[in-house]
């Protein structure tokens, strides 16, 4: 098995006494597409600036393709980032913005236009050079930070919330280009996003942080099918996350019902958590439910309706389905095994931030 | 309809209204420099007499030099050491941050008078002498806030990402912000700049407190020049100014912008909304830059090369009280570089002398200043086997000076004059009054609302007390009381307390009668020569008696160099130099020998020059004390109140 292009090891960063980062441990393989996912303030954005080379680590190594990288300063790092702000030299034209670097490395004139030339129809901005960095829309400017990275041929191209300032249509469409530019390049992307759909879109590796640590790490369906813990079911997509009793192998019991799922390994009679996934609750007539309840709320979301369903504990189950049930009738709530998934039950707040992977 | 136009025209007429109050002053100003004569209310042609003769004034040029040397000198060491500042400030965590901006803050509020005592006592502590580099010391200080202020809303829109990404396209950090942030935060760090020198450039009082002998700046320079009532020069060279500082600001304003999209808050807005970011704009300052730092060290080199210690003297004078060719003069024939320093007032001069924190090697102050520097040891005494042309000085006035220095030990006196009434012979004439003879007469109530009388405590007590009988040095309650209620009783009368407004109200005809300086006399025969006025300007010694001042060259008990302060003194009273000085300063002069080669009507004119030795009840001030002196003050305010 080859090296990993990029490794962190043992990583820990504190500021004013908090802890952001704390024994984090991270490895990116070459030329693939990883996204570092969780929600503001959980150590995604220090990770990418450790690796960048804007902040140190209190303790813990960054290591690049096995050399240790971890006091090199940032303009000696054979890697280049695109920024959440694109931060364009607006006091210079495009063509300047995109040969700062080639510049600093007194690459040849001739090479220099070349490379501009060339990025620009990389990012489809053919004939900006000229232009000044005030006169382009957000999605310009986005194609020119990035053009400005690639044309210095880094190994690693990092990306902080690039498509952050965007609007949907143009985020959808800059989603795709991204991977294009990712294939044609061949080369490794580290991608920070609070956006879950755009990591699911976009990544061959989503790695899910919160507090610091890491949740859980996976491909988009690893990590949408099978969270490992109720944070990360939580945070990607929208679950159920309800208490049950792991009755044995393939058996637990929710609200007194007992569901067949294909989940071992848990013990007798244990509590834990389980995550059913909105669209995978099937409704049925209450006689063919293993579940009773009525419907409270319904809402057309175009595709598919969204309902609840409250059962007589009180729990409000979110289900989409196409089928519509209008407020209140009685419905049953049917579950398919393998779309019931156990997770244990944290024992403690640090636990529930450590993951239960580790 | 009509309302909305009736309300634009008021709307129109404020704006009017308002930039004429904000810009009159400074167009009469403008106008006056173009004045043929030296009166500030009668049109004497158009000429551009003044403006030669300030560049022909060897004081003006250096004193410009020093201005804008210092200014731009300051404001270049401001402007870096504020963007660093601001650089370092801007990257604190936000508690901090605003505890350094507050700190910042603090000097700017400041008074000035606060800063420019403080900063010189600090000087004086560390025994830094104070001269051209403790200006510029000083000046760096209260530049750097300025700067600050003007670059931390231009670094806090800039966004740190652009530096970083900067270094992460591989440039070096030095590089980095020289080639992205700077760029980002300089039309910040330029209005800072533009900004220091401007301040700079205004700064009157802590130059004052900060400068040292034998520097001037424009401001101090004109500011020393109020005893004698400022010159049309100074018109011409404040219409200088004003038009410097106009076109940079328009050049500040109008330059092309190359961010014309962003706005910005903080001070200095109005300069950096529309920023200087034109490269020809840029190195036309750098440019000018580059020119005034080369000039600016080869002056202060030069300055410093010139200028060895047993050849020199500080000179401690009036404004405007020298023929300056005197001083070229007096180096040519003895080798000696002199230093020369002005003040404004006794007052003034006093503690200066008395602090010794600038050593003068001789100064000129008037009589009851010389007295009161010999009661509190402050005199040296003069070597006049040095001074062989004390003979030239007439000996009544040798005689007269015993009044404030009793054996002649500590003065030369340099020159003299009485204190008199002038009258309008044609005003009089219309009120049907005699002329004036003596100061009982300027309670006449035919002169109602003709008289001016001086704006100043003793002048204005010795007419009363002269007229009364009484010293004009008296110090009794009684006497002084009385002469109060006199002064209570005339001001009715009087149209106006003025200083030296007296020649320019009487060469507009605006009153008939007015206390005066004989010193005044022969500019202004001058000038109503000159105006072709249809009456005539006399002057008379009222009968009573009246105040005979002395202004004479002592030497200070600390002076470096006291017997090239004698060789001076001796040049002063070379026939020939007196002659040059009185024709020059038109105060008369007490050397006889020069009076001798003045012209016929010059040397026999009895307003300039009285006969003294008729003037037995006239009398010369004494220094009273301080517990006198409070109560001519207490009473002069009440004086002036009511």
């Amino acid at each position: 098995m080859s090296l990993p292009l990029i490794e962190l090891k043992n990583i820990e960063k504190s500021y004013d006494g908090n802890l952001i980062l704390d024994d984090l441990n991270l490895s990116v393989k070459e030329n693939s597409f990883v996204t570092l996912l969780g929600p503001s303030g959980c150590g995604k954005t220090t990770t990418l600036r450790i690796i960048g080379g804007f902040e140190t680590p209190d303790k813990g190594s960054v290591l690049f393709n096995g050399q240790d990288i971890t006091s090199m300063p940032a303009n000696r790092r054979p890697l280049n980032t695109v920024f959440q702000k694109y931060a364009l030299f607006t006091h210079m034209s495009i063509a300047e913005n995109i040969a700062f670097g080639l510049r600093i490395r007194k690459k040849p004139q001739s090479y220099i236009d070349d490379k501009i030339r060339y990025a620009l129809k990389l990012v489809n901005l053919e004939g900006f050079e000229n232009r000044s960095v005030d006169s382009l829309s957000g999605g310009q400017q986005q194609r020119i930070a990035i053009a400005r990275a690639i044309v210095n041929e880094p190994k690693l191209l990092l990306l902080d919330e690039p498509l952050g300032a965007l609007d949907l249509k143009l985020r959808q469409d800059m989603q795709y280009e991204l991977i294009r530019l990712k294939n044609e390049l061949g080369i490794t992307f580290i991608y920070v996003t609070h956006d879950q759909e755009e990591a699911l879109t976009m990544s061959d590796t989503i790695v899910v942080m919160n507090k610091g640590y890491i949740q859980q790490m996976g491909t988009p369906e690893q990590i949408y099918n099978e969270p490992e813990n109720a944070f990360v079911a939580d945070f990607i997509g929208e679950s159920n996350i309800v208490d049950g009793i792991m009755l044995r192998d393939e058996l637990v019991e929710i609200f007194g019902a007992k569901f067949v799922c294909v989940d071992k390994g848990f013990g007798v009679n244990k509590p834990v958590d389980v995550v059913i996934r909105p669209e995978d609750i099937d409704l049925v007539k209450p006689e063919d439910g293993t579940l009773c309840g009525v419907v409270t709320h319904l809402i057309f979301k175009g595709v598919h309706y969204e309902m609840e369903v409250t059962t007589p504990d009180g729990f409000e189950w979110l289900v989409h389905s196409t089928d519509m049930f209008p407020v209140g009738q009685k419905v049953g709530i049917h579950v398919d095994p393998f779309d019931i998934q156990i997770m244990n039950k944290p024992e403690s707040e640090d636990e529930e931030a450590a993951g239960v992977n580790e | 309809m009509k309302k909305t136009r009736f309300r634009k025209f008021l709307e129109d007429f404020y704006l009017v209204l308002t930039l004429l109050f904000l810009y009159a002053p400074i167009v009469v100003m403008m106008v006056l420099s173009f004045n043929g004569s030296k009166s500030r209310s009668q049109w004497g042609g158009f000429t551009f007499e003044w403006y030669r003769h300030m560049f022909e004034s060897a004081s003006i040029v250096e004193a410009l030099y020093n201005t804008l040397l210092i200014a731009f000198l300051s404001a270049l060491i401001a402007t870096v050491l504020g963007t660093a500042a601001a650089l370092g400030i801007g990257s604190m965590k936000k508690v901090t941050k605003s505890v350094y901006m507050g700190v910042n803050n603090i000097p700017m509020l400041n008074s000035d008078i606060v800063t420019g005592i403080s900063l010189m006592l600090m000087f004086i502590a560390f025994g830094v002498s104070l001269g051209f580099k403790t200006i510029l010391l000083a000046h760096i200080s209260f530049n750097v806030p300025y700067v600050l202020l003007s670059v931390m809303p231009k670094l806090k829109q800039t966004s740190r990402s652009t530096y970083e990404a900067a270094l992460d396209l591989g440039a070096e950090p030095v590089t980095a912000f020289f080639k992205v942030v700077f760029p980002d935060i300089m039309p910040g760090v330029l209005s800072g700049f533009l900004m220091a020198f401007t301040m700079s450039l205004d700064d009157f009082i802590i130059t004052h407190f900060t400068r040292g002998a034998g520097i001037n700046t424009l401001s101090t320079l004109i500011y020393s020049e109020v005893r004698r009532g400022i010159r049309p020069t100074m018109y011409a060279l404040s219409t200088v100014i004003f038009v410097t500082v106009l076109t940079l600001l328009l050049i500040a304003n109008f330059s092309p912008a190359k961010h014309p999209s962003r706005s910005d808050g903080g001070a200095g807005a109005a300069l950096t909304r529309k920023a200087p970011g034109g490269n020809s704009f840029q190195r036309f300052v750098l440019i000018a830059a580059a020119f005034l730092v080369v000039a600016g060290v080869s002056g202060v080199t030069w300055q410093h090369l010139t200028a060895s210690a047993s050849d020199e003297l500080y000179v401690y004078n009036w404004g405007e009280y020298i023929d300056e060719s005197v001083i070229d003069r007096f180096t040519e024939e003895t080798g000696i570089q002199v230093t020369y320093d002005l003040f404004e007032t006794n007052e003034e001069m006093y503690p200066v002398i008395e602090a010794g924190a600038v050593r003068y090697d001789v100064v000129c102050p008037s009589d009851y200043m010389i007295q009161r520097m010999a009661e509190n040891e402050l005199l040296a005494e003069i070597n006049f086997d040095n001074v062989p042309n004390i003979a030239n000085i007439g000996p009544e006035y040798m005689e007269w000076s015993r009044a404030f220095d009793p054996d002649n030990l500590y003065s030369v006196p340099y020159t003299w004059g009485t204190v008199g009434i002038i009258y309008n012979t044609k005003r009089i004439e219309e009120l049907g009054v005699p002329a004036p003879t003596k100061w009982a007469d300027l309670w006449d109530e035919r002169y109602a609302g003709e008289i001016l009388m001086q704006d100043s405590v003793r002048d204005a007590f010795t007419v009363a007390l002269k007229r009364l009988g009484y010293s004009l040095n008296s110090t009794d309650p009684a006497e002084l009381r009385e002469a109060a209620d006199l002064l209570l009783a005339q001001k009715p009368l009087v149209q106006a307390y003025v200083v030296d407004q007296v020649r320019d109200k009487m060469l507009n005809g605006e009153a008939a009668v007015g206390v005066i300086y004989s010193g005044e006399l022969l500019y202004l025969r001058e000038e109503a020569e000159a105006l072709g006025l249809d009456y005539e300007l006399e002057y008379v010694v009222p009968e009573e008696g009246t105040n005979i001042w002395i202004d004479s060259w002592v030497i200070p008990y600390n002076a470096r160099n006291k017997e090239n302060a004698e060789k001076w003194i001796n040049f002063l009273c070379r026939p020939d130099i007196a002659k040059k000085n009185f024709e020059y300063i038109t105060y008369a002069t007490p050397n006889f020998a020069a009076r001798w080669i003045l012209d016929e009507d010059q040397r026999r004119d009895p307003d300039v020059f009285p006969d003294l030795t008729q003037m037995t009840n006239s009398e010369v001030y004494r220094y009273l004390g301080t517990e006198a002196e409070d109560r001519y003050n207490e009473l002069w305010k009440e004086i002036k109140a009511q």
